[in-house]
């Protein structure tokens, strides 16, 4: 388990900032720093996206692999 | 059953008996019976021509094509079956015949009706309630897949999810999924799972009502309810119903199916993202003009502030000025009335003048000297 946000949470978090800088009442300084955030996130996501390698393992491997 | 009146004189005509003897024996009416298939063809119309025999009889039947599509398995030869239908004479050779609407395996009436009864009890305990249905995760960071040697099920999971969504990790565990040890070997195998993936699929391509009988084995379809990560069940065709389909989380109508619901689709979570994104941006340029036309607007006015004030105080200046003149003596003058003085004062009584005294006489448009009399 790691502290890193999951693809999913990130992928919330982005869609709340936009719809925060949306509604208009953010002050400036919020604004930009959600913005910053959104592009943090955003980076993020895409960076999840890109590099994620999938593999497919047999449960007996996983298993022998396990063993001491 | 009516009796034809025929004698030696008066014989019938063969189509008549034969037509005769068909209604004799369809006032039998709905037949069950139970034997073995022998002699099965199945021609391009889609009916299937078999004969049921056992103990030394036969008796050919026919099963008309939209019956026959409703059967959950076909029918083939050296089975043991049970068939519902009328008997009838067939005109052309006179042959007694089965018209069936109806067959199933002659095992399966018990077995039927004990799952009929499963199904009753555990759906009263609950295990198949809407409620108890888990999402399954939107990325989930192992998929277990529970599989036997069947190629085809296996390989249609597979690749769904790797054309759906590369970044899929997988953890394939083929077992038994048929036979007496097929039961016990897919809980434990989903028992194993559940500890290495987040969503387990359960695929098993379709098979007869027996091969499928594992998958309604109260063990595991309580193991499955009660598993700790969500379960898609892929087991068996559309109409099968297994009652681990029941018991699962989703139900997925093929292998294919389940791909598509424990991963998402990469393209789609691209489109997603980069929507976000442009809102994003939209967003804080938005945010950023309306706070910059703000700013513009305060200036403005910051700018405009003292010219105003003198404005105002000018305004406000003009308006004494006017309620002042107003109230001078001046606009009653010019009305015809007149101001007199003597010497100082304002002669406000006729008492306050002596005759011959010099006083001072103001009109509207100036003033004169007088004496009174």
């Amino acid at each position: 388990v790691s502290s890193e946000p999951t693809f999913e949470s990130a992928q919330r978090e982005l869609e709340h900032i936009v719809q925060r800088l949306e509604s208009g009442d953010a002050a400036l300084d919020e604004a930009i720093a959600l913005w910053e955030r959104g592009e943090e996130l955003y980076r993020f996501c895409l960076g999840k996206l890109d590099s994620a390698q999938g593999k497919i393992e047999d449960l007996a491997n996983r298993v022998e692999a396990a063993k001491p | 059953v009516e009796r034809p009146a025929s004698s030696r004189e008066r014989p019938l005509p063969v189509a008549d008996v034969v037509r005769l003897a068909g209604r004799a024996v369809d006032a039998l009416g709905l037949v069950w019976l139970v034997g073995e298939v022998t002699q099965v063809s199945q021609p391009s119309s889609g009916h299937v021509y078999f004969a049921l025999q056992d103990q030394g009889s036969v008796l050919p039947a026919v099963m008309w094509g939209r019956d026959v599509a409703r059967l959950r398995a076909p029918i083939q030869a050296g089975q043991r079956l049970r068939v519902r239908g009328r008997l009838g004479v067939y005109d052309r050779d006179g042959k007694l015949q089965l018209y069936a609407d109806f067959a199933e395996p002659a095992g399966a009436g018990a077995e039927a009706l004990a799952l009929e009864q499963l199904k009753a009890k555990l759906a009263a305990e609950g295990l198949f309630a809407a409620e108890r249905k888990r999402r399954l995760p939107v990325w989930p960071r192992a998929i277990g897949l529970v599989t036997g040697n069947d190629a085809a099920a296996k390989r249609d999971v597979l690749t769904g999810i790797q054309a759906r969504f590369p970044p899929a990790n997988v953890i394939v565990a083929e077992t038994y999924v048929q036979g007496p040890r097929a039961a016990s070997a897919v809980v434990e195998t989903i028992r194993r799972l559940a500890e290495l993936t987040d969503v387990i699929v359960v695929a098993r391509g379709g098979g007869s009502f027996e091969d499928l009988l594992p998958f309604s084995d109260e063990r595991l379809v309580r193991a499955i309810a009660a598993c700790p990560v969500p379960v898609v069940s892929a087991v068996g065709h559309e109409q099968d119903m297994p009652l681990c389909d029941l018991a699962a989380d989703v139900r997925a109508s093929t292998p294919t199916a389940a791909a598509r619901l424990v991963v998402p689709d990469l393209g789609e979570l691209h489109d997603r993202l980069d929507r976000s994104r442009a809102a994003l941006g939209a967003g804080a340029r938005r945010s950023l003009d309306r706070h910059a036309q703000r700013l513009a607007e305060a200036h403005d006015r910051l700018r405009r502030a003292p010219a105003l004030l003198l404005e105002r105080r000018r305004a406000t200046l003009e308006q004494t000025a006017g309620r002042l003149r107003a109230l001078s003596p001046q606009a009653t003058l010019n009305r015809g009335y007149a101001i007199v003085r003597a010497g100082e004062s304002i002669v406000r009584s006729a008492e306050a003048v002596e005759p011959g005294e010099r006083i001072d006489v103001e009109v509207g448009d100036g003033r004169f000297g007088a004496r009174v009399e």
